[in-house]
């Protein structure tokens, strides 16, 4: 079954190494639509991603440093970008090998056609 | 802060739980409405009213899963414009039991249900054996106001 995030969802997924990318509920870290490699835990990543990115966003407002766009975490064996707003987050888990700046590209042009 | 646990093997997975998710509320009851452990209620009388309430909305929740799909609800989650409450059901060796929290923007539905799966967990873990649970010993009044409670709900009243 698609949904309008499908598209958005198919063309994150074709870059080489991601994983998994999902459109989450920023309010509630609930997962609206993914796109998941076997293995992936999405309720569990959209649940955290979204709280991460959110305390992002107030981090950066507290320091006065504006709005926050793209977030990158960088872990051991990968790596989970997220970008949003605040109705919707995208959040995309790849491998350390991806080339995250391909990845940062597709994801603003994903945010703005969500937007 | 206090924080009231009558059994002392619920102490642990509620604290973690009440840690991990940041919620500002939390009850563990048996389905009775005996409380068995809480979590930032302040008077005894907001713990019995919380409790009473739970059970009958558990009740009735599972009354209307069963209804409509054959199989009682399990989950119930009601959204404020502050704060949110998320009911649940936990089964353990010992019983089943009630949950309920209450959170708000500090925390979030998918947090609070992805930790309420791991507090099920080390709860089912942490439960000791049928033989050893105690039976829950009702207070008199406690249980007529419970049962007031639910008459109202079921328009018995």
């Amino acid at each position: 079954m698609s949904s309008p995030f499908t598209p958005v969802l198919d063309a994150l997924t074709r870059q080489r190494g991601v994983r998994a990318s999902l459109v989450v509920s920023a309010a509630d870290g609930i997962t609206i639509d993914s796109n998941l490699q076997i293995g992936q835990d999405g309720s569990r990543v959209a649940a955290l991603a979204a709280s991460l990115y959110r305390k992002a966003r107030k981090s950066a407002a507290a320091a006065g440093l504006g709005g926050t766009g793209f977030m990158q975490l960088e872990a051991e064996t990968g790596r989970l970008c997220a970008i949003g707003g605040e109705e919707i987050v995208l959040v995309v888990v790849a491998d350390r090998s991806a080339n995250v700046g391909l990845i940062r590209v597709e994801m603003l042009r994903a945010a703005e056609a969500l937007a | 802060m206090i924080r009231t646990s009558v059994e002392v093997w619920i102490e642990e997975p509620l604290r973690r739980f009440v840690d991990d998710a940041s919620v500002s509320l939390a009850l563990l009851l048996h389905p009775s409405g005996q409380v068995l452990a809480q979590y930032g209620f302040t008077r005894a009388m907001d713990i019995m009213s919380a409790c009473a309430l739970a059970a009958a909305i558990h009740v009735s929740a599972a009354e209307l899963g069963k209804q409509l799909e054959g199989k009682p609800f399990s989950g119930l989650h009601h959204a404020g414009k502050v704060r949110q409450i998320f009911l649940a059901d936990a089964r353990t060796a010992s019983g089943a039991y009630i949950f309920l929290t209450v959170f708000d923007e500090r925390s979030s539905l998918g947090l609070v249900r992805l930790y309420f799966d791991e507090f099920r967990a080390n709860l089912a873990k942490a439960a000791p054996l049928p033989s050893e649970a105690p039976e829950p010993m009702l207070n008199e009044n406690f249980e007529r106001e419970l049962n007031k409670n639910l008459a109202v709900l079921f328009g018995r009243a």
